[in-house]
Parts: structure tokens; sequence; C-alpha cells
């Protein structure tokens, strides 16, 4: 639930980026951290990784005043992916407003990024998250390497879900802001619905995707 | 309290670090400098006028600010200085913080899946008692009807008796009748001599060899008496064994019992096996004498069966420290020492499939426990075997 300070007029919402061990999390990141015009960006905090294994968390802040002079600040988490790391993955997620799951498209991948979605949904019901209720995007990302799983049989397997299915080569920035942006849009809806953003804030759903997605001036 | 809460300018300083920090920045700014929080606490320097000031961010919102008299390029500096121990000091306070929830929820984790194992293995545990139960249940189930079964068929089985039983009554009766009829004829030869007188006697008597004929009526009649003896003995046998239907209780002698079970058995084998009668005389003993019987009947029958051609029984009775004992002793094939624990068992049985049910035994000892009493088995593989029925003077309940 998003931390919101009436006093200070400040909303902060928590996004978290999940997925299998480098499954490209942390790269997903590092490119929004180059590609954000946020009004507001912060550095990229990545803390302890050893051999560019995330060991507790990335940290992206970006954030942007709303007409109200709301104070909407956004906090991007990645989790580390390997699976010893379980008990930081659950505390990094507890209180998350959205999450990116980022799979890995390699074939032999396949096991790995069934068995981290299992882990997200029993974690966000550790956590006290409604799975059900929480806004999710499922980013297929490394798609520029070969043998990869084909993006028929991907939407195939998903059709049946609700989330979003976005396909995406981080390392190249692809697909990375469609993926932020597919998160966006129901993060906003379920806002809205407990901070009035559109009526007490004029904040439009198309004004908090776009300030958030904002190109590089 | 969690590990990206944001936490304040006072909390990310403090204590040595806040300290050194001071001489540090009293170094750079001279003293009339200040660091104060975004909450206007101060943490560093003094108050002052007319300073220039430099707001101090980590992520997007200041968290303080940095105000002193000095140059601006000095100034900010110094700010740069500050932001760069703050991000080490955030970095390591959201580290450790995070590090901390972590072992907790990984703590926690365990202590959810050492619950749900006690649990499983509480559900697996109370399963397997209750499988256990429900097995055992069955299996008691199962052994009654089994024996139930058993009993009707032993009942069967003295049924056989008894046909062979009336195999060997029609033997003496055979022979018997035969020299009955032979009595007869030999009467007719007696019968010539009436009107006979003088030499003419001496010479009918010669004739015909009455000689011959007296001797051998003699013999014929003892002959036949033993032969109606063995009837009349078998019949009283096997009348005493028929009271398995007779359900009452009743004082026997169990001698008596041991002896009649005993013929029985040792006119089945048909001479083959020695039958040794060692009895001692018992006080009477209230029992069920149909059970006991059929009791005495399956030792026996074991006895018998253990014995390939010819052999011993001896059948024994002693009265000692009040208290019966009756034994069966074979001189058979024993029992192997890893098999004597278990002849007692229900449906352990060595005999070719379909020939023996494993139940003479277990029936046995049932019997002997509902009439107070125990029964004990030795061996001596190759040597033979000796079954010891002990019951207390009496009779049971
Ligand atoms: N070819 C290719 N490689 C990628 C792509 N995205 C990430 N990678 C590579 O995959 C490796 C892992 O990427 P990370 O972003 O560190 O993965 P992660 O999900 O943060 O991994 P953990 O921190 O261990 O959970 C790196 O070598 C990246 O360069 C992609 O789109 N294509
Ligand atoms: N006197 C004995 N000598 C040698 N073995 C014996 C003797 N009595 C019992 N046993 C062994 O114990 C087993 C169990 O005996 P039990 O009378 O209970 O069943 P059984 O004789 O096999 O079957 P059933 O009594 O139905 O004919 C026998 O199969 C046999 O191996
Ligand atoms: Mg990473
Ligand atoms: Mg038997």
């Amino acid at each position: 639930m998003a931390d919101y300070d009436e006093e200070a007029r400040r909303l902060v919402i928590k996004l978290v980026y999940y997925g299998p061990a480098l499954s490209g999390k942390t790269t997903n990141l590092m490119q929004l951290h180059e590609m954000l015009g946020t009004e507001l960006k912060g550095d990229l905090m990545t803390l302890e990784t050893q051999n560019d294994r995330t060991l507790f968390f990335d940290l992206l802040p970006v954030g942007f005043r709303a007409p109200s002079g709301l104070m909407v600040k956004f906090r991007l988490f990645t989790v580390p992916g390997q699976v010893i790391h379980d008990g930081t993955r659950k505390a990094v997620l507890s209180r998350a407003d959205g999450v990116a799951f980022i799979a890995d498209s390699q074939k032999n991948q396949s096991l790995n990024n069934a068995e981290s979605f299992r882990n997200l949904a029993e974690n966000a019901g550790r956590v006290g998250i409604s799975f059900e209720d929480l806004p999710l995007v499922v980013q297929y990302n490394k798609r520029d390497l070969p043998g990869i799983v084909e993006e028929e049989e991907i939407l195939a397997r998903w059709s049946s879900t609700k989330w979003p299915v976005i396909f995406a080569s981080a390392a190249r920035g692809e697909g990375v802001k469609e993926t932020l942006e597919a998160l966006l849009r129901p993060v906003y809806l379920s806002l809205d619905a407990d901070f009035d953003l559109e009526t007490e804030h004029g904040l439009s759903l198309e004004g908090f995707v776009g300030s958030v997605l904002k190109g590089e001036t | 309290m969690s590990f990206d809460r944001e936490a304040d300018l006072s909390e990310l300083l403090s204590g040595e670090g806040l300290e050194s920090l001071g001489k540090s920045l009293a170094g750079l700014l001279g003293e009339d400098y200040a660091l104060v929080s975004s909450k206007g606490e101060w943490l560093l320097g003094r108050a002052g006028e007319g300073r220039k000031s430099i707001s101090i961010r980590l992520e997007l919102e200041p968290l303080g600010h940095l105000e002193a008299s000095c140059d601006e390029a000095r100034l900010r500096g110094a700010a740069g200085l500050v932001t760069a121990l703050l991000k080490e000091a955030r970095r390591y306070h959201m580290a450790s913080e995070l590090h901390l929830e972590a072992v907790h929820a990984d703590y926690e984790a365990l202590q959810e899946k050492h619950h749900s194992l006690l649990k499983s293995e509480e559900k697996y545990r109370k399963l397997a008692a209750e499988l256990d139960l429900r097995v055992k249940e069955q299996v008691r189930t199962i052994e009654t009807a089994q024996r139930q079964l058993y009993q009707a068929e032993k009942l069967a089985s003295v049924g056989q008796l008894a046909a062979g039983v009336a195999h060997e009554i029609n033997n003496p009766l055979g022979f018997v009748r035969s020299n009955l009829a032979t009595a007869g004829s030999y009467l007719k030869d007696l019968k010539g001599l009436s009107g006979l007188e003088g030499a003419s006697v001496s010479s009918y008597w010669k004739a015909n060899g009455l000689d011959f004929v007296l001797e051998d009526f003699a013999q014929l009649l003892e002959e036949s008496v033993t032969g109606v003896d063995r009837v009349a003995r078998i019949v009283s046998n096997l009348k005493d064994f028929s009271s398995v239907d007779g359900s009452g209780k009743k004082s026997v002698d169990l001698c008596e019992n041991l002896r009649s079970v005993g013929e029985l058995v040792s006119g089945q084998a048909g001479g083959r096996i020695e039958f040794e009668y060692d009895l001692s005389p018992l006080p009477p003993f209230s029992c069920f004498p149909g059970h006991i019987n059929q009791m005495l009947l399956n030792i026996l029958m074991n006895a018998v069966q253990s014995i390939e051609g010819g052999g011993r029984i001896r059948i024994f009775s002693r009265f000692e420290s009040g208290e019966i004992l009756i034994g069966i002793a074979d001189d058979g094939c024993g029992i192997p020492d890893e098999a004597i624990s278990r002849v007692f068992d229900p449906f352990y049985t060595t005999r070719v499939v379909g020939s023996g049910t494993g139940l003479g035994l277990t029936v046995s000892r049932d019997i002997a426990t509902a009439h107070g009493g125990s029964i004990g088995i030795e061996s001596a593989p190759g040597r033979g075997t000796e079954v010891r029925i002990r019951f207390p003077a009496g009779g049971g309940k």
C-alpha cells in the first residue's frame, strides 16, 4: 500500500521488479535510469553486488509533482533472483504497489520462470499482499537471444490470465519503458481508488503515466 | 520497522560519524556553519546570521541543509562531502535493516516450515495410528471369522474322524460276524452228536474233527469278545468326543479325555505310531469338554503329522503343586529354532499349501487361556517336540 503523507503532501509508490536469477531485473532498472526524463530522478543505488548478482536490492527513485502540488514519488526496487535470497525477496516485496515480473525468454529458463512466479505468488501471500488484486505485468526479456520460446507460445500460455505480457530486450533498452508503462496503468487505477488522484490532485491516468515516462529532454 | 522506510538526517548521521563529520566541516568551513535537518533539527555547528545555504538531497527531496558564511565553492564542496557520507550511511542503513528483515523472514519461513512439518507429522502419525488400528481391527475380524470357520471345519473333520471310526468299527464287526457264522456251523457239527451213543460218538467225533472245532470255537468266542470290547471302547471314545456339541460346562477327568482322544488318533494312525500313556490321576476339572478335546486333537494331530514312518507319541499327565499338567510328546521332525516363536501365530503353517490352516495351535492356545491355563511348546529339531498345557486345579473361570 502506497505511503501517503497528507501533511507533507507526498505519495510514495513502491514498484518491485521480480523474477528468476539473471533474467535482467537490474538491467531494466539501469536502462530506466538512463532513459527516463522524469522531473525528479535520483541515483540508481545498487546494493552489494557480487559478480553482478544482486545481493540485497537495487533502488531507483523517480518522482514528479502533481498539479495539486502533491509530490508523487516512485521507488523502483529489484529483488535478488537467486533462490537462496528468499528472505530478502520477501522483505523487498512487502508493501509493493505493483510488480513487474521479469522472465527470461530462453527455452532452458522456463522452469526457473515458473518457479519464480510461484514464489512471487507465495511471498505475496506471506507479506499480506492480495495477489489477485496486485497490479502486475509480465516481461519476457532477452528477445535478442537465440533459443528463446516463441512469442505465440508465450502469449498462448498467459492468455488465460489478466496480466499484460511485454516482450523486451532490456540490454538494448527495448521494451523496458513499455513494461513500466503497462505496470503504471493498473497501479494508477488502484491508487486512484484509494487517494482520489484525479479529483483531488488533478492527476489523470495519462498525466500519471506520461509524467513518469517523459523522454530525456 | 522496515528497511525501505526513508531515514532522516539524524538517523543517518549519529554517534562517532557525526562527531568526525563535525570536525571535518569545521576545518573546511570555519566555526560559523550549521547542518540542519529538514525538520529543523540542529545537528552540527551553531546558529548564525547572513549565511549561504545549500540543501542536502539523497533521493529526490532535501533531507536538510548546510549553511555557512564562507564562499560558495567551499560550501558546495562540503555539501558534496556530506551527501557522499550520507549515501554510504544510507547504503549501510538499508542493507543492515533489510538483512535483519530477511533473516527474520527466513526465520519465520523456517518456523512456518517447522510448524507445517510438525502438523503433517502429527497428521501422519494420527493417520498411521488410525491405519494401524483399522488394520488390527480388520485382522481381528478376519481372524475371528477364520477361527469360526476353522471350528466349523474341525467339526467337519470330526465327521471325517467318525467315518474313520466307522471303518475301524467295521473291522471287528466283520470278524465277529464271520466268527459267529463259523460258530454257527460248529454248533451244527456239535448238534450231530445228539442221539449218538457208544462207539459211534467217538467215530463221529473223529470224522468231524470235533477236537479242533471245540478249540477253535473257544478261540472264536474269545476273539469276538475282544472285538466287541474294542467296538464298545471306540464307541465310548466317540461319544466322549462328540460332546463337542454339548456346549455346557462339565466336570471331567482330563485323563479320560487324553485317553479317548489319543485312542481315536492312534486308530487313525493305523499302527505305524506307538502310543504311550503315562497318566497320573488328576483332580476333577471343570471345562467345556468339546473344546478341550478339540485342543487335544489339534496337538495330537500335529504330533502324528510330525512323524514320518514309525515313531512314538507319549501322552502324560501330572498333578503338581496345585496345577494340572498335561503333555504330548512326539519323536518327530521337531521345529527349527527360528520357527518355534511363530507356531502359535495365526495362519503360520509349514504344511503343503491347502493342507493346513495354521490355526491348530492358535485355537489350542485360545482354548487353554479360555480355561485359565497356558500352553507351551519345546522342540529339539530332528528329535521331537513336546507340548505342555497347564491348568489351575479345578478348572478355569
Ligand atoms: N542478451 C541479453 N542479455 C541480457 C538482457 N538483459 C539482461 N541481460 C544479461 O543478463 C545478465 C543478468 O542480468 P541482470 O540484470 O544482472 O539480472 P538480474 O535479474 O538482476 O539477476 P539477479 O540480480 O541475480 O537476480 C547480465 O549479463 C545482462 O547483461 C537482454 O535483453 N539480452
Ligand atoms: N509336534 C510338532 N512337530 C513339528 N512341527 C510342529 C508340531 N506342531 C506344530 N508344528 C509346526 O507348527 C505349525 C503350526 O501348527 P498348527 O497346528 O498351528 O497349524 P498346522 O498344523 O500347520 O495347520 P492345521 O492345524 O490347520 O492342520 C505347523 O505347520 C508345523 O510346522
Ligand atoms: Mg540483479
Ligand atoms: Mg495343526
